[in-house]
């Protein structure tokens, strides 16, 4: 079979992701754009990537979008739930994974995986920011941090300043209070951490927690929540360099099965 | 013969704004009583030549209910009391209102409180319904009932009419089995928001009509040539699963609904109500009798058993657990009915769902997972 081109668009609420894929196993070229769903994001994604591998849409063979907006992503040939496409594209990355958490932008969500990388069973937070992206964004601007800055300060924490509400719009209040007590940023950073590290924490035990946990989404890129993270669930975690392109992999790879059955 | 679509577009109607047929009911002189769930039993109404009004709750945004109940309440009791200070009930004579969970036994209290012109009857049953003592607890209590549902209408109330009220309403369930049954057998023809609206119907009009309306829709379906549909097939629990939106995403994710142990749906047409000579005693041992729900005292979690049962019955692919919002009994369950599914392996997804849920886009994506999921 000649090389196959399949895409992935993973459009989430924060984010839009763009993967290339050839024939199912190399990744030709990949793209973030920080703007989601509704704005243009997934446009500047997919002529980003296309752009990046010298392409052009009409030499792709299948575009499959996922994510929050996938039925509105433009161009897509067909769409595949985020829940499919990060266990795809988790078992790419890391074939042995059998527990995937993904922390995007509004959501999380732990899928348990069988030895063959099929998804088994999963499980989603209910519909509230705390404990996910957003969450961390908000603290992050409560702060004036930029949230690319919160892994390096809790890296410098040598306490915590725990945070104990488990609702975003709370929690804010909460973090306003203590920095009006002076406490040291970095640890109240190291308690934000925490404090979605112990919500992520009950979901995924709640599922059943199977070795080797592998991290996928945004807040995969946040060392510091994975720390907290591995510390709740007394394991290692895996972040693949992609983590945050799992979805979009994930949705390249559902593409290319699909070529695979048509032919 | 009539076309099935043309027989179930009356129930939909129906089900989009059932304030018109309360409305109906009262234009024609007739006493209405509204029923709350769970099992207050319709016979006591219709023996006294009342029509019972089912009050399920109803999707709408809670204004003036929020002063009597915090948000994290049931939804079905949070609307019903909206309904009520809106003035949306008005003209019912009573509402009946059970005590089988946490939530409701505040819910006489409120009502009483914030409604005031329309009148409660407390129904109370043994929670150890299937002893004897516990019978005889229950059976008093329904002849209290029906003693002050007399008073109301003005009228004495027979055993005669009360067994000639239960023989109407074994005559529903035995109508619904027959349905149930023929939508599952035609998934082409019966969408789950479909197979949703005819049962919940029938909690808005007199049980005669519906049993009418649902033999005929049940004759149609039966004439249909065998279905060719290729679906996933799901089985359903929990206490409501009537969202036409979530529905509608149930459908288009290729699923339908071979069964269910809802407590609004199947739960209460499974078993009919036993004739005995005292026709109270039938009602109390059909209370007696119902498994699957989880306000009914059920120490070896027979729900979990029969949930098991019905999805292999049904050749189930999964089981759907539409999981009410804040409601404390369901979550209980939740733990050991899972570990049933798990061990029989059958898999089982839950969607959390209240009736005021604006957007269901996240059930969507769980939904669509778990028919990816299932189909490998």
């Amino acid at each position: 079979m000649d090389d196959v081109l399949t895409l992935g668009m993973d459009v989430g609420s924060t984010t839009s992701k763009c993967l290339i894929l050839r024939s199912g196993a190399e990744i030709a070229a990949a793209a973030l754009i920080p703007a989601g769903t509704g704005t243009s994001g997934p446009r500047r994604a997919l002529e980003e990537a296309l752009d990046k591998a010298g392409l052009k849409r009409e030499d792709v063979a299948v575009v499959t979008a996922t994510g929050y907006g996938r039925a509105t992503c433009p161009g897509a040939d067909h769409t595949a739930s985020e829940l499919s496409c990060h266990a795809l594209g988790a078992h790419f990355l890391i074939p042995e994974a059998r527990t995937v958490v993904d922390i995007g932008g509004q959501d999380a969500k732990a899928l348990r995986l069988n030895p063959e990388g099929k998804l088994v069973s999963f499980l989603m937070n209910d519909k509230c920011a705390a404990g996910t992206g957003r969450f961390l964004e908000v603290m992050a601007r409560v702060l004036e941090k930029e949230v690319s800055d919160l892994a390096e300060m809790d890296a410098q924490a040598t306490g915590v300043v725990p945070i104990s509400s488990t609702c975003t719009v709370f929690a804010e209040s909460e973090v306003i209070s203590q920095l009006a007590k002076g406490v040291s940023l970095p640890e109240l950073v190291k308690g934000i951490h925490m404090s979605v590290a112990v919500r992520t924490a009950s979901l995924v035990r709640r599922l059943g927690v199977t070795a080797p946990v592998v991290m996928t989404g945004g807040v995969a890129r946040n060392a510091g929540v994975v720390r907290a993270l591995e510390k709740e669930l007394d394991t290692p975690i895996r972040v693949p360099p992609l983590a945050q392109l799992a979805g979009a992999l994930g949705a390249a790879i559902y593409g290319w099965e699909h070529v695979r059955e048509k032919r | 013969m009539e076309k099935p679509e043309n027989l179930l577009a009356p129930f939909r109607a129906l089900c989009r704004n059932p304030g018109a047929q309360l409305d109906k009911v009262l234009a024609e002189g007739k006493k209405a009583v509204g029923v709350l769930p769970y099992f207050c039993p319709e016979e006591l109404v219709y023996a006294v030549g009342m029509r019972p009004f089912g009050l399920w709750g109803a999707e709408l945004e809670c204004a003036s209910s929020g002063r009597y109940y915090p948000g994290f309440i049931c939804s079905i009791l949070h609307t019903t009391l909206e309904m009520g200070l809106r003035g949306m009930l008005d003209g019912l004579s009573a509402v009946m209102v059970p005590t089988c969970c946490d939530a409701l036994k505040s819910f006489g209290p409120n009502w009483k409180y914030g409604v005031g012109a329309i009148p409660v009857i407390d129904a109370a049953w043994g929670q150890n319904r299937k002893t004897p003592a516990g019978e005889e607890f229950t059976r008093a209590s329904f002849r209290r009932i029906l003693g002050r549902l007399a008073e109301l209408a003005g009228r004495r109330a027979s055993d005669a009419a009360l067994a000639e009220a239960i023989a109407v309403c074994n005559e529903n369930r035995a109508a619904l089995r027959a349905f149930t049954a023929a939508a599952a057998a035609h998934p082409e023809a019966v969408s789950p928001a479909d197979r949703s609206a005819v049962l919940k119907a029938g909690f808005f009009l007199d049980r005669k009509e519906h049993t009418a309306m649902v033999r005929a829709l049940t004759e149609a379906l039966n004439a249909l040539p065998e279905s060719r549909w290729k679906g996933l097939r799901l089985v359903t629990t929990g206490i409501l699963a009537d969202s036409p939106a979530l529905l509608d995403i149930l459908g288009e994710s290729g699923f339908a609904v071979m069964d269910d142990q809802v407590a609004q749906e199947s739960v209460l047409f499974r078993r009919d109500v036993p004739v005995t000579e005292d026709p109270a005693l039938g009602l109390a041992r059909y209370l007696g009798q119902a498994e699957g729900c989880s306000v009914l005292y059920d120490p070896g979690k027979e729900r979990g058993r029969e949930l098991v049962r019905l999805a292999r019955a049904a050749k189930a692919d999964g089981v759907l657990w539409v999981m009410a919002k804040f409601c404390d009994p369901e979550e209980f369950d939740l733990v050991p009915v899972k570990r049933m599914l798990e061990d029989a392996g059958i898999p089982l997804l839950t969607v959390e769902a209240d009736q005021q849920s604006a957007s269901y886009e996240q059930a969507r994506s769980a939904l669509e997972a778990f028919a990816e999921m299932l189909r490998g």
